[in-house]
């Protein structure tokens, strides 16, 4: 397995996932494609790392990791604004939501 | 060989997942297909000798985010939402148009480039190595993630409690 086998994977999960957020009318969808845009690009460190010149410096598990943690928590927030909209608006359609305020 | 057969069962499980999650009308389908997405990547991981990022990837993405999903989903609107009508036809061919032209405009550098890096030889286990560091050369940085990670968990229940009804103490008898 070469660097390209997976550079081509990781850009392969990144259009599926691009497809998903452009396309998808439902606000949960939507996260959903974004969780595979961020493991494309977590698989693209690694690799990166694997087969960089300097495995032993560790930078690619250890910007994997940050971003891991970092979308962990675009997670919860998200989820918790698609709870606020739903409640307020009673839809998660993408389409629907197209107010700034009260309608 | 093996690793071939294994890079190849494992890549493709991974497409499919995440195929099926972002075009399921079944959303729950779709949090499970998204399972599988996850744990196929957390294999891929494995192969790249990243023992430890693999066992974040199932800690996190399969045990809590997918949790969470399926809890967002029972508290929103029906389960098996009719949203298979896209944004119609310009809006889904453009999408498909870019979804396909980003990868291949991406791809086009390594792939003209020719002859693809040697992989060093095989790291050890990097479980050890990635806590000395992080405890050494990266601490401040696991601060700031772990005051990110409480702001996130407060803003999170802030937001999703939603306004109160009736404050209390406000009309209660004295």
């Amino acid at each position: 397995m070469t660097l390209n086998h997976y550079l081509v994977l990781s850009a392969i999960l990144l259009g599926i996932g691009l497809l998903g957020v452009l396309t998808r009318r439902n606000i949960i969808v939507v996260l959903f494609s974004i969780e595979i845009l961020f493991n494309a690009a977590n698989l693209n460190f690694i690799a990166f790392w694997r087969f960089g010149p300097n495995p032993e410096a560790l930078m690619g598990p250890m910007f994997a990791l940050f971003a891991i943690a970092v979308a962990a928590a675009e997670v919860a927030v998200g989820l918790a604004l698609v709870i606020a909209v739903y409640r307020h608006f009673k839809t998660v359609d993408l389409e629907k939501l197209d107010t700034l305020r009260e309608p | 060989m093996i690793e071939g057969v294994a890079f190849y069962i494992l890549s493709t499980v991974a497409v499919l997942g995440a195929l099926l999650a972002v075009s399921r009308r079944n959303l729950v389908h779709g949090v499970f297909a998204l399972l599988l997405f996850f744990a196929a990547l957390s294999g891929l991981f494995v192969m790249l000798m990243a023992d430890y990022v693999a066992a974040v990837q199932v800690l996190v993405y399969v045990g809590a985010v997918g949790i969470l999903q399926l809890f967002a989903i029972m508290l929103t609107e029906h389960v098996t939402g009719d949203d298979l009508r896209r944004l119609g036809a310009r809006g889904w061919f453009w999408g498909l148009m870019l979804a396909v032209a980003l990868p291949v405009v991406l791809l086009l550098p390594p792939l003209l480039n020719g002859e693809p890096p040697v992989p060093p030889a095989a790291p050890q286990s990097t479980a050890r190595q990635l806590g000395s560091q992080l405890m050494e050369h990266y601490v401040v940085p696991l601060e700031v993630l772990a005051l990110l990670l409480t702001g996130a968990l407060i803003g999170a229940v802030a937001v999703a409690h939603g306004p109160e009804k009736d404050p209390p103490g406000k009309d209660r008898p004295a």
